[in-house]
């Protein structure tokens, strides 16, 4: 048996505090204006969830620009952003209709929120039909369709599949639970399986196509478990919940805590596969210095996408399903992944200038979409200690 | 009279066309062939639709015969058909690969008695049984063919419908441009396995509606 030597990664190139608070004050300054949306909080408990939240917020993104490192510092918000965004959706869910349950009549009056998910089921029904297959509302509340659509649009250009590590507010789940064990118990996954969100894709695209409903809404979501389902009436809505319950404990739960890989995202989501489409006309992607690597697989060990292989390496960029979460780039001992603006220069020397200008878009989407539910969250939370109720 | 047939199927073609969609295009993707092969895969799905379709001709006939034919026993058919044909699409998505390897598994040698292995038999097969589904342009076909007076009319009629209906499927050869990316086989095959439970469960429960009927 060889021995293994440890490698222990070099630290990033930090930055100095007063220069990395002055990197920092655009983001406190636009945080601020979007986390109070113009209006400051006058209530205690939402002054404090307010406060708290914001030094959170930039807080972490001070430490991510001191640091130089990306993702040790965006799993923290990403997570608590799941996790309050589960709370607070559930909680406003029972504060509304009384339970977690979806009846037909929620469906009939347009009550459902919309969720990006959706989206890619969406588009062939629109074309053919002009309607959108969805018993939600176009316009007028925070999950409307539209509202949906347009921060879908814009963040696709801003991060291609960073959306799903920069906005998705399923995503921190299994990246939380992917981060439970220091050490994976089941290493290899056969290449083969990472093309099965595609696979989905193409099918919950034709099947919606032909029912004219959400195929994967209806059957496979695996977060109907911590958001809304429909209300069990009968044996079809009983097995619907079990499908549900059974792919949240494998795919988010189980799995990623065996692989340290986040196995809904990398092996099932359509819209993750959707996605990586997007990765192809956005403007940012991964790149590797094929003179400072040196073939340790580090990057291969830790991409929590199933997208760094030696394929990637030797082509000297991430795979088109890379979720730009930035793992690669702090696990890597010789520094030798950066992100890159397309079009510009392939400089190594100044990755940290474009890995700034990655941050700023995408930090910025990930404290705007964290933001209202974190605060909201704690509201509910200083509520159940001082009321002893949640709701 | 037979252009009624025709122009039913005509209209009701973007419907059929999407329902077997989900089968046909992975499955062609899967196979990886080019263009000029995918047609002919695509002659032989609409070939087995065909057959389908003129079993229906021929029951509609039979049974003189209103839309009540289909009681229990037409449920535990086609349910039991949908079952029969999840089993092969799962086998094809999820196992054909794997079962080369290992000469003496159990999946590769059943894959010798089924259609999987013989592959003009599966394009018939899927094109039978995506034909077997009681959506709404079909049954109203039924209906027209069942007012008909005789076997052939019957038939005509299901045969002119049919025409109508695969007037889309004119498009489906073209997934042969994706040959040129092999991860489009991979995703294909992946596809045609996920439908396969799809099948599996519509088949359940065709079958448990008809044993609770």
């Amino acid at each position: 048996m060889t021995k293994e030597k440890v490698v222990l990664a070099t630290p990033a190139p930090g930055t100095g505090l007063p220069a990395a608070m002055l990197l920092c004050l655009p983001m406190m300054l636009i945080t601020l204006m979007m986390l109070s949306r113009g209006n400051f909080p006058s209530e205690p408990a939402s002054m404090l969830a307010f406060g708290a939240t914001y030094f959170f917020v930039n807080g972490l993104f001070l430490m991510m620009i001191r640091t130089g490192n990306t993702d040790r510092w965006r799993a923290i918000l990403f997570v608590t952003y799941a996790v309050c965004f589960v709370i607070s959706f559930i909680t406003h869910l029972i504060e509304a209709r009384g339970s977690m349950a979806l009846t037909e009549s929620n469906m009939i009056e347009g009550l459902t929120p919309f969720c990006h998910v959706v989206i890619p089921m969406t588009l062939i029904p629109a074309a053919l039909t002009k309607t959108i297959i969805f018993p939600g509302t176009l316009l007028g509340t925070k999950t409307a369709i539209a509202s949906m659509f347009v921060l879908w649009i814009g963040s696709s250009l801003a991060l291609g599949r960073g959306f799903c590590s920069w906005f998705c507010f399923f995503g921190g789940l299994d990246d939380g639970f992917s981060r439970l064990f220091k050490t994976a118990r089941i290493r290899t996954i056969h290449p083969r399986w990472t093309y099965l969100p595609f696979a989905i894709l193409l099918l919950v695209v034709l099947v919606s196509a032909l029912t004219l409903a959400p195929f994967y809404c209806q059957w496979l979501c695996p977060f109907k478990t911590t958001t809304e389902y429909p209300e069990i009436t009968s044996l079809k809505t009983a097995l619907q919940a079990m499908v549900f319950m059974s792919l949240f404990v494998a795919l988010v739960l189980v799995l990623p805590a065996l692989t340290r890989r986040r196995t809904q995202c990398g092996l099932f989501c359509p819209m993750g596969a959707f996605q990586s489409l997007t990765n192809a006309i956005n403007v940012f992607d991964v790149r590797i210095d094929p003179e400072k690597c040196r073939s340790c697989k580090k990057c291969i060990s830790v991409c929590p996408s199933f997208s760094m292989s030696e394929d990637t390496l030797a082509k000297g960029k991430s795979a088109l399903t890379c979720m730009k979460c930035g793992r690669c780039l702090d696990a890597c001992p010789e520094g030798a992944i950066f992100y890159h603006l397309k079009g510009t220069p392939l400089n190594p020397k100044r990755a940290e200038v474009g890995r700034r200008l990655f941050l700023y878009p995408a930090y910025l989407f990930l404290a705007t979409m964290a933001g209202a539910p974190i605060q909201d969250a704690i509201v509910k939370i200083i509520r159940l200690f001082t009321t002893g109720r949640l709701i | 009279m037979r252009m009624e047939g025709f122009i039913l199927g005509l209209s009701s073609g973007v419907l059929c066309a999407a329902a077997c969609a989900p089968v046909l295009i992975p499955y062609l993707l899967g196979e990886g062939r080019g263009i000029a092969l995918n047609a002919w895969l695509t002659l032989q799905f609409l070939a087995g639709r065909l057959f389908g379709y003129l079993v229906f001709g021929l029951l509609a006939c039979a049974a003189s015969l209103s839309l009540s034919t289909r009681g229990a026993h037409g449920d535990w058919i086609i349910g039991g058909a949908y079952v029969f044909f999840s089993a092969l699409l799962i086998s094809y998505g999820f196992f054909r690969q794997e079962a080369s390897r290992r000469k003496s598994c159990f999946v590769n040698r059943c894959q010798k008695w089924i259609p999987v292995a013989r592959p003009a038999l599966l394009p018939c097969l899927a094109g039978l049984i995506t034909g077997l589904s009681f959506c709404p342009p079909l049954m109203l076909a039924f209906a027209g063919a069942a007012a008909r007076s005789g076997l052939g009319e019957s038939l005509l009629y299901f045969l002119s419908f049919f025409a109508g209906t695969s007037v889309l499927f004119v498009f489906a050869p073209f997934a042969g441009a994706l040959k040129r990316f092999p991860v489009a086989r991979t995703v294909g095959k992946l596809a045609a396995g996920v439908m396969g439970v799809y099948y599996f469960y519509s088949g359940s429960m065709m079958i448990l509606g008809g044993l609770l009927r």
